[in-house]
């Protein structure tokens, strides 16, 4: 009895030992780590469904780990995602997509073409807010593996803010829910992408994914993926109870010294002073002038943010994106100038040393408050920094320390004079040119100028919208990045510069997705870098 | 002589009646401040957003969130045990609080819990011990800790035995998603409460400490301390039996309206260290002006105030019984 137990036991270590030399590779199972976890100060962005999700970046990006899209974004681009590839048909006005095989849902579930023509309709009737449906005429399936989406008219964003940013629905889920919104059932969460969504804790702000096998782009290199809510990232990449977080550019030497590897994004997210064109002295130009001239931009980085920004372009578009144009008019720092335009507009000096016409003296109101930068609230000093500068220049200055709620609240009402604020978007596409100038929408970011006293630069504005020729776009977005810089309607001030650490140990290589994830998300968090 | 026993049952009803109409102008302040904040839930969530919104969509959004029916509806809905539904978390708003207030209580009530303790028994001590270098050297230590705001306590704790001695974590209330048995767990739990519960404890101490020194030595000089201690009783019967009880009552009074007031109280102890507790279901939803969560927040802390104000009315008559009669006559 013991010799045949003893032979089984020899034969089966020969056999162990065998397999562990010659048996077939998994290379997935050597690499793959046990869980990356994430920290964010936040935490909560709502459950990770198109419709619960909040309306933010952060949010955005954790649907996207459990919903694929046609296409998606890599560090070079647009990669193929659940269509494998893609062309436009001028004549027709249409995209065609092939839609790849061999993908499954979570559930097990093939997905089709019929789930992306029932994602648009299903969008059309419930509308996602992330993704503007109106330029969209239709869908349909040409063949078993390709589709047509026709247009309304040209539109030239269809590929960043259509194809690559609207989820995928399964169709034999959501053709019964009427009511998307308060749909919570755990089928609400099944989607194609890498990670299938396990859990969200509303208090600690925590959220569970489990890697998908069964991924069609193979299967991810982390078993789970955390995100967990922290107070201080530095703390928790140092004590590696993160493995990822966005950081304070001054946290970048001690985590270096760490071990930690350090990224910095291009230049997609500026701070701003929005103007209240609408009302006197700032619906004049020349007096919008005459505060740029006023502004040290440079001073501002400087003194406030120890010198870690660059001073931005005075046409929206970041120097960093293609369709930026170098000839865009710059307003250098020139008090002498300033004061120049302010008495030709004729303002004089008082007994104080400050400006006022016709008795009236010249006070400007300037709010300031905590900015949200890619999910993270931030306060700083700029306000200050401004409020000196202006009244150097002859202006006095009421600052006005709010909340960010109260500050977006009444500048989108118009109940402001000047406002710091600040937005990203400006590596995407040039949509946000749209978005960013256009007076016609009312609501959305509340950093948009909402100015129409130009009609040329509302035509340029618009024209690019729908021009699907790239050079010609290009030469569009220029002009308009001139006009925009002449009148001025809102004066970029900087770009702080955006950083993020992540441990290397776990071999995972994060990066900021080139022109920011899906519409220009410009956080480091791109499911492909847990992927390939 | 009056007997008290005609008045007492009359004088307590009195006092129900009082704490029920403040509970009532409570529930009104509960509904009507949340409005006055300035912006509203659409604005705080799409403003700063790359979502573009029509007019229609918007003004759909904003009749959808603000379906205000009025007070009477509110409180008939109170009534009825519903709290609301928040806007941005889309459950219950009973369900948020209940899942956040055994953190709270975990964290704030453990922490006043220590720091009345270790107040009392220290404030005695030294109190007994004075004019010696003991006691001055607690008393500038404490008065010197008093001042120091518990951001600073919370920052340095965490610098130094987080990031520098990596001896703790620095955030949350456990491990997340870390498949442990209850008892490894609960280790967990203790392990992430170290550092925000000392921030607090170092915040509550220094209070407790002064106020039952203070008050002892008030009471030591006392004629029936004298009379104990001819007595012959031994020093910590006098102490505690005869002293510490009669100085007592300060402290009681600012332990209950500390715990009243435990919702917000460690907000900033939360934000430092991301303690998923009350405090920080407050600041997010007046970040998002989540009006059902604030109001449901609002109400709760203070309907615990009057509570614990009403409860300590006959604490006092326990621990003093003079109370009572010097309001009989």
């Amino acid at each position: 009895m013991i010799s045949v137990f003893r032979k089984c036991w020899v034969s089966l270590t020969v056999v162990a030992v065998f397999m562990g030399f010659f048996g077939p590779a998994v290379p997935w199972a050597q690499d793959r780590v046990a869980e990356v976890r994430i920290a964010d100060s936040k935490g909560d962005w709502g459950f990770p469904n198109p419709f619960r999700h909040y309306p933010r970046g952060p949010g955005y990006v954790r649907m996207s780990w459990v919903f694929d899209t046609l296409i998606w974004k890599d560090a070079s681009g647009y990669i193929p995602a659940l269509a494998r590839s893609w062309r436009y048909e001028p004549a027709e006005k249409a995209f065609i997509f092939h839609i790849r095989d061999g993908v499954r849902w979570h559930d097990g579930k093939p997905f089709t073409a019929a789930d992306v023509i029932f994602t648009i309709d299903y969008f059309k009737r419930h509308p996602y807010r992330w993704v503007p449906l109106d330029a969209v005429a239709g869908a349909e399936i040409i063949d078993t593996d390709r589709i047509m989406i026709r247009l309304e008219r040209p539109y030239a964003p269809f590929l960043a803010y259509v194809a690559g940013t609207m989820p995928i629905l399964p169709k034999h889920i959501w053709e019964t829910v009427d009511d998307p919104v308060n749909f919570n059932d755990p089928k609400a969460y099944i989607g194609c992408g890498p990670y299938r969504f396990k859990d969200f804790n509303k208090a600690k702000g925590t959220y569970l994914y489990e890697a998908f096998d069964a991924y069609y782009q193979g299967p991810p290199k982390a078993s789970r993926l955390i995100y967990v809510k922290v107070g201080k990232p530095l703390i928790a990449l140092a004590a590696g109870k993160a493995d990822l977080a966005n950081i304070k550019p001054d946290m970048a030497e001690t985590l270096r010294e760490k071990g930690m590897v350090i990224l910095k994004n291009a230049r997609g997210w500026n701070k701003k002073l929005m103007i209240n064109h609408r009302i006197e002295p700032f619906n004049d130009k020349r007096f919008r002038r005459a505060l740029a001239h006023a502004i040290d931009r440079q001073e501002i980085i400087d003194k406030a943010h120890r010198g870690l920004g660059s001073p931005a372009s005075f046409g929206l578009i970041s120097p960093d994106h293609e369709y930026y144009n170098p000839e865009t008019p710059d307003y250098r720092h020139d008090t002498t100038q300033a004061r120049a335009i302010l008495e030709s507009l004729g303002y004089r000096k008082d007994a104080s040393g400050f400006y006022s016409r016709a008795g009236n003296p010249l006070k400007i109101e300037l709010m300031a408050s905590n900015i949200t930068v890619a999910g993270e609230s931030v306060s700083d000093r700029d306000g200050e920094v401004l409020k000196r500068q202006l009244e150097a220049a002859g202006i006095r200055v009421d600052l006005v320390n709010l909340e960010q709620a109260t500050t977006d609240g009444r500048i989108r009402n118009w109940q402001f004079q000047l406002a710091v604020s600040g937005h990203g978007g400006l590596l995407g596409d040039a949509m946000v040119l749209e978005r960013m100038i256009e007076p016609g929408k009312s609501s959305g970011s509340v950093n948009s100028a909402r100015y129409g006293a130009n009609p040329e630069l509302l035509e340029l504005v618009r024209a690019q919208m729908s021009e699907m020729d790239p050079i010609k776009r290009k030469a569009l977005v220029f002009r308009c990045q001139e006009i925009y810089a002449e009148e001025i309607p809102a004066i970029s001030l900087y770009y702080p510069e955006t950083m993020a650490a992540y441990n290397p140990e776990k071999g995972i290589g994060w990066y900021y997705t080139q022109g920011g994830i899906a519409l220009g998300i410009p956080i480091p968090q791109n499911k492909m870098s847990l992927v390939k | 002589m009056i007997r008290l026993s005609k008045y007492r049952p009359s004088r307590q009803m009195g006092l129900v009646v009082t704490f029920c109409l403040a509970a009532l102008a409570m529930v009104y302040l509960s509904y009507a401040l949340p409005r006055l904040l300035p912006g509203d839930f659409v604005t705080a969530m799409y403003g700063s957003s790359q979502v573009t919104l029509s007019e229609a969509q918007e003004a759909e959004l904003r009749a959808y969130y603000t379906n205000d029916r009025g007070f009477g509806s509110y409180v008939i809905q109170l009534a009825c045990l519903d709290w609301g539904y928040s806007y941005a978390f889309l459950s219950p708003v009973s369900h948020l609080f209940l899942a956040a207030l055994p953190w709270t209580l975990l964290l704030v009530g453990l922490a006043h819990l220590i720091s009345l303790g270790v107040g009392f028994f220290a404030g005695v001590e030294v109190a007994w011990r004075r004019s010696g270098i003991l006691e001055r050297t607690m008393v500038s230590g404490m008065t010197l800790l008093e001042g120091v705001p518990e951001i600073s306590t919370g920052v340095l704790l965490l610098l130094i035995f987080s990031l520098h001695l990596g001896w703790f974590p620095s955030a949350g209330a456990e491990t997340a998603y870390a498949d442990l048995s209850i008892w490894a767990r609960l280790a967990g739990v203790a392990y992430h409460l170290v550092l925000p519960l000392a921030t607090l404890v170092l915040a509550y101490l220094p209070g407790n400490f002064l106020l039952t020194r203070n008050s002892m030595v008030m009471v030591i000089k006392a004629r029936y301390m004298t009379t104990a201690r001819a007595k012959g009783l031994p020093p910590c019967r006098i102490r505690y039996a005869h002293g510490a009880r009669n100085a007592l009552l300060p402290l009681v009074t600012r332990f209950g309206l500390r715990l009243a007031f435990m919702i917000t109280g460690a907000l900033v102890v939360e934000r430092i260290y991301a303690y998923p507790g009350l405090g920080t279901l407050l600041f997010n939803a007046i970040q998002a002006r989540d009006l059902p969560v604030i109001q449901g927040v609002v109400l709760i802390s203070s309907l615990m105030v009057l509570a614990v104000i009403l409860a300590l009315e006959f604490v006092y008559k326990i621990i003093d019984p003079r109370i009572d009669h010097a309001r009989a006559f």
